[in-house]
């Protein structure tokens, strides 16, 4: 159909201009001009993060979208220059709260690798099985968030009634339901018994039980498959460009984990998969996290099966009881920059500490949190999709605003 | 392993609807309800859950090193008679770094993980109110438990009620004591007499010999009995001079 | 005058054999006779106490009540249950109701003042009038033979005070609420009126009686299934219950046509989806769950009909409310391409379906 533009003199609307918004005057009245409609999916919404979303949209089709990140700024890296580098554990924890053991061990391996400190064998196989239950936790968040966007409550009830068994897990072996400071640099806190360990290992089939249930109702719901299906669309090509990490870029088709390109923990000793789809949309993206998540129970099971025996913590540094103080508040990393690579639950993590040398504070840390890198990735596959996938786009991708704004 | 791509073909569309009205039906006639219908109920948690803090005045050494790990800086020593740690709840994280770093276990954790406080002020919990569990009033007739085994995950009430206990584990440090390497070194600032809690360092007057020579008169320190290694003056002597030994 | 109207609701009085002695003896008190007259005079009791007015107050408070604790039980909860613990919360409505009294009614600045505050009240018309029609035995407001078409008639004006009332809140997402809504009538108008039409054949006319004295042996749901069908998801399309809770999505467009709206007009606007399901299931129960048929109780005389149709909404709507949490919402294309390829396809072959049988029998 033929268009043709008239000029009439239309004035955009007065609460475009007033507000604090990071767009310039003559895009809101180049945007008006062209007929076409700001709509602000705004930090208080029920459908957005703690974001704002400026939607440009022309009709039904979303034309483009500026995020406006940065209401959950915590200023951690500043924050983290003035405490001590065994007190930075439980601040590095809190960005991604259900993710935490991913970021505590990124942290650790970084002072670890500074340092020159061996991990005994028992030690990595206890991280290992804390990450992974982290990320089957911070999958199953995902997956309901996603569901309440779509408007299925039952599909968010169940998630998190699944993850309340993963928050108990994490109770018997750390003491603490999420954020549990476990990891420290040499190993983990305090050692887990065999009774504990039996319990984990029972707890992950019944979680296999419940996901069925999860499954039947949601994940092969057709109103579901309706919605996500090629909505959204990456291709491999525009996945690398932007910059996406994490099972995003894997639902994309490309073979990238950072668990396989730099193994570290014990996941050299266990054989799992990695999960990769082609197509590139919601629904792969969805489904590479449904997938993830038997490999990482797969995983816990192989680690508690062959867990070996030992200490918890190196001999550099001893049982830490009564002497936490004394082993670890003088920390004085060597001068340098250390980085590391975790595979958090949603992409790739970097910790880069700089040390100066003689302070035990550290001089400078920086973290690259998976959400900041796919942010580009995710607002252009939302340009040509209606205004409705934006929730679901949203939903697919997983996108946890604290994370992203640190 | 790739994930197939899923297909929509009518039947199995017809096949998946099946499926949802099963799965809604059953669940509304034989829900798996995993509710704690709290505070009626009280769930049980492990002994280790991290909870509120107590502390045991007899075992404190006023080293400060609970204050000073902790990443919060949730505890403030309050002074009577000595100096002893009270925690302010506006702010701990229950992370228990400062369990860990007391060398004599005068600082124990219990499970209590639900207090209510009715002012701000009472949130700073001071180091006399914290010697024993707070008072509890208990709402519960019950007490839930899941239940976990390979096949199902259920929730089990029982009328035995959560019995909340403080675990107390007393490190296996030797005592230490504080001793001075280098006694020539001492400048007599006397900053570590007036840092130590217990009054145990002592100035006393000295001569300075060079060459077997006595060319003046000083003070330099000396440790007495009352020192428990609390190693406040180690961190404090400007000159770094002392450090603290273990005693047999 | 007052003799006459007297004489007017005495002969149409409603027969109750279990209350007959007390309304003999208060048909001898001068004052009360009257006032017993009218509230047993047939037009009155159908249209203000069964299956009217009174009868949808009952059906609001419990079906609050019950859509929340079904869809709570689904999603391994319990719902509502501090409001009267021994009776497990089920005035939790009446609580809802009385909260919104208490909450103050904000009409925001740029709001068209008139209209925003007097179309919630304006909606109720549309949706009310049709229980004038509606019968249930011998007990009716208005005795006409085309009380179904009257019916679909008056259930097709709604959306447009819908429409009308996101129009006047003047607000981003309350007109692209009232766009979809406006897409949305669309989709299941035209679906939904030959469903109608088939079932219409298939009686021989408009008449509820005659479609009830049609079904004394077999429902209208065995005689025609596939209207039932095309009846039952324009239903839901209809009062906006997900899968096509589209208008008023909650998480897209922050409740669509009603999101400026507070206090009690919020409550009022709240309860228009629940009145239009309750009026199309007692549509749905005439035409093709045979009606006010059922058991007949001596007792009860004339008002077996009543109940009988009112047990019967409430069950279906009671089994419908489960719905709601199996599906998530589809999309406004999404429906409009379903609808006028699938829909309408089904619903023509429920017509041809209708017209063969009505014709046979």
């Amino acid at each position: 159909m033929k268009e043709f533009h008239i000029e009439v003199p239309v004035e955009p609307p007065k609460e475009l201009e007033s507000l604090f918004l990071p767009i310039p005057k003559d895009y809101v009245e180049d945007v008006y001009r062209k007929d076409e409609f700001l709509v602000l999916v705004g930090p208080q919404h029920p459908g957005s993060g703690h974001m704002r979303l400026i939607v440009r949209v022309k009709g039904d089709i979303i034309q483009e979208v500026i995020p406006d990140p940065g209401y959950v700024h915590r200023c951690v890296e500043k924050i983290a220059e003035n405490r001590l580098y065994i007190q930075n554990i439980p601040l590095v924890e809190r960005p991604s709260i259900m993710d935490s053991a991913n970021f505590n061990l990124g942290y650790v391996r970084a002072i670890e690798a500074a340092m020159g400190i061996e991990v005994p064998e028992r030690a990595k196989f206890i991280r290992t099985i804390l990450a992974e239950l982290c990320r089957i936790g911070t999958h199953l968040y995902d997956a309901a968030i996603l569901a309440v966007f779509l408007g299925h409550t039952t599909g968010f009830m169940y998630p998190f009634g699944i993850r309340e068994l993963i928050c108990e897990a994490l109770v018997r072996m750390t003491g603490a339901r999420f954020t549990s400071s476990f990891i420290i640099p040499g190993g983990v806190r305090r050692d887990v018994d065999e009774k504990t360990l039996r319990w984990v290992y029972d707890a992950t089939f019944a979680i296999e039980k419940r996901l069925k249930s999860f499954e039947r109702i949601f994940i092969k719901n057709p109103t579901v498959i309706a919605r996500l299906r090629d909505v959204g669309v990456l291709s491999k090509e525009e996945a690398i460009n932007f910059g996406v990490v994490g099972p995003f870029l894997r639902a994309s088709g490309v073979e990238y984990d950072v668990r396989i390109v730099e193994p570290y923990e014990a996941y050299e000793e266990v054989t799992w998969d990695i999960v990769t789809a082609d197509e590139g949309d919601g629904y792969a993206r969805f489904l590479v996290r449904v997938n993830e998540v038997s490999q990482s129970l797969s995983i816990i099971r192989q680690c508690i099966t062959s867990m070996p025996e030992g200490s918890h913590i190196s001999e550099q540094i001893g049982d830490i009881r009564g002497s936490f103080f004394d082993k670890f508040a003088d920390l004085v990393l060597p001068a340098g920059e250390y980085t590391t690579l975790t595979e958090a639950a949603r992409g790739t993590l970097v910790f880069t500490i700089v040390s100066d040398g003689e302070s035990n504070v550290p001089y400078r840390m920086r973290i690259v949190t998976p959400g900041w890198l796919y942010l580009r990735g995710f607002m252009e596959s939302l340009k040509g999709e209606r205004l409705a996938d934006l929730q679901a786009i949203y939903g697919s991708f997983g996108y946890f605003p604290p994370e992203a704004d640190r | 392993m790739k994930v197939e791509r899923i297909s929509r073909s009518p039947i199995e569309e017809i096949r998946r609807h099946i499926g949802v009205i099963q799965e809604a039906f059953k669940q509304a006639l034989i829900p798996d309800r995993i509710t704690i219908e709290y505070p009626r109920e009280r769930r049980r948690y492990p002994d280790n859950l991290r909870g509120f803090i107590v502390f045991d005045k007899s075992r404190c050494i006023s080293c400060f090193r609970c204050a000073q790990i902790c990443p919060a800086n949730a505890i403030q020593m309050n002074y009577f008679e000595n100096f002893y740690p009270g925690v302010d709840y506006t702010k701990c994280i229950f992370c228990h770094f400062c369990i860990e770093s007391c060398p004599t276990g005068a600082l124990a954790s219990s499970a209590l993980h639900d207090m209510a406080f009715k002012s701000l002020e009472e949130m700073k919990v001071k180091a006399n109110q914290m010697m024993r569990l707070p008072q509890m009033i208990r709402e519960d007739v019950q007490s839930v438990e899941y239940r976990v085994t390979k096949k199902e995950w259920k929730l089990v009430r029982s009328s035995e009620l959560e019995d909340i206990k403080v675990l107390r584990v007393i490190p296996k440090i030797k005592p230490k004591r504080a001793f001075c390497e280098e006694p020539e070194s001492c400048l007599g600032c006397r900053q570590c007499m007036e840092v130590c809690p217990h009054e145990a360092i002592v100035m006393e007057r000295c001569e300075i010999t060079l060459e077997g020579q006595v060319i003046g008169k000083g003070c330099v320190l000396k440790i007495t009995e009352r020192c428990v290694g609390c190693g406040l003056c180690v961190r404090q002597c400007p000159m770094k001079i002392l450090s603290l030994r273990e005693v047999e | 005058m007052i003799s006459s109207l007297f004489e007017i609701f005495k002969s149409n009085m409603m027969q109750i054999p279990i209350i007959q002695p007390i309304v003999d003896y208060l048909m001898q008190i001068p004052v009360v006779n009257f006032i017993v007259a009218l509230i047993l005079w047939r037009p009155f009791f159908a249209v203000v106490i069964m299956p009217g007015l009174a009868a949808l107050l009952l059906y609001l408070l419990y079906i609050v009540w019950f859509e929340r604790k079904l869809t709570a039980r689904v999603q391994w909860r319990v719902g509502p249950l501090e409001v009267a613990r021994p009776i497990r919360g089920a005035i939790q409505a009446l609580a809802d109701g009385i909260r919104y009294f208490f909450q103050e009614a904000i009409v925001h600045r740029e709001a068209h003042r008139p209209y925003f505050v007097q179309l919630p009240i304006l909606a109720f018309i549309p949706i009310l009038l049709p229980i004038a029609f509606i019968p249930a035995g011998e007990v009716v407001g208005i005795k006409s033979p085309y009380a179904v078409q009257l019916v679909v008639a008056f259930l097709a004006l709604i959306p447009i005070t819908i429409i009308a009332i996101g129009w006047a809140s003047n607000s981003r997402f309350a007109f692209i609420g009232s766009i979809r809504e406006a897409l949305i009538y669309i989709s299941y108008e035209i679906p939904f009126i030959i469903a109608v039409i088939s079932m219409i054949y298939l009686y021989g006319g408009g008449d509820p009686y005659l479609a009830v004295e049609k079904q004394s042996i077999v429902p209208g749901a065995i005689m025609n299934p596939i209207a039932f069908l095309v009846f039952l998801i324009t239903m839901l399309m209809a009062t906006s219950r997900l899968p096509f809770e589209i208008p008023e999505a909650d998480q897209e467009i922050a409740f669509g046509p009603f999101v400026e709206y507070s206090g009690m007009l919020f409550g009022l606007v709240m309860t228009l989806a629940y009145e239009k399901l309750y009026i199309m299931t007692l549509l749905f129960v005439i035409l093709f769950l045979g009606g006010w048929n059922g058991i007949y109780i001596e007792a009860l005389g004339d008002l077996n009909a009543p109940l009988w149709l009112f047990i019967k909404t409430v069950i279906v709507i009671s089994i419908l409310a489960i719905v709601r949490s199996m599906y998530a919402r589809y999309r406004i294309d999404q429906t409009l391409r379903y609808s006028f390829s699938w829909l309408i396809g089904l619903s023509i072959v429920a017509l041809v379906f209708g017209i063969i049988v009505g014709w046979v029998a």
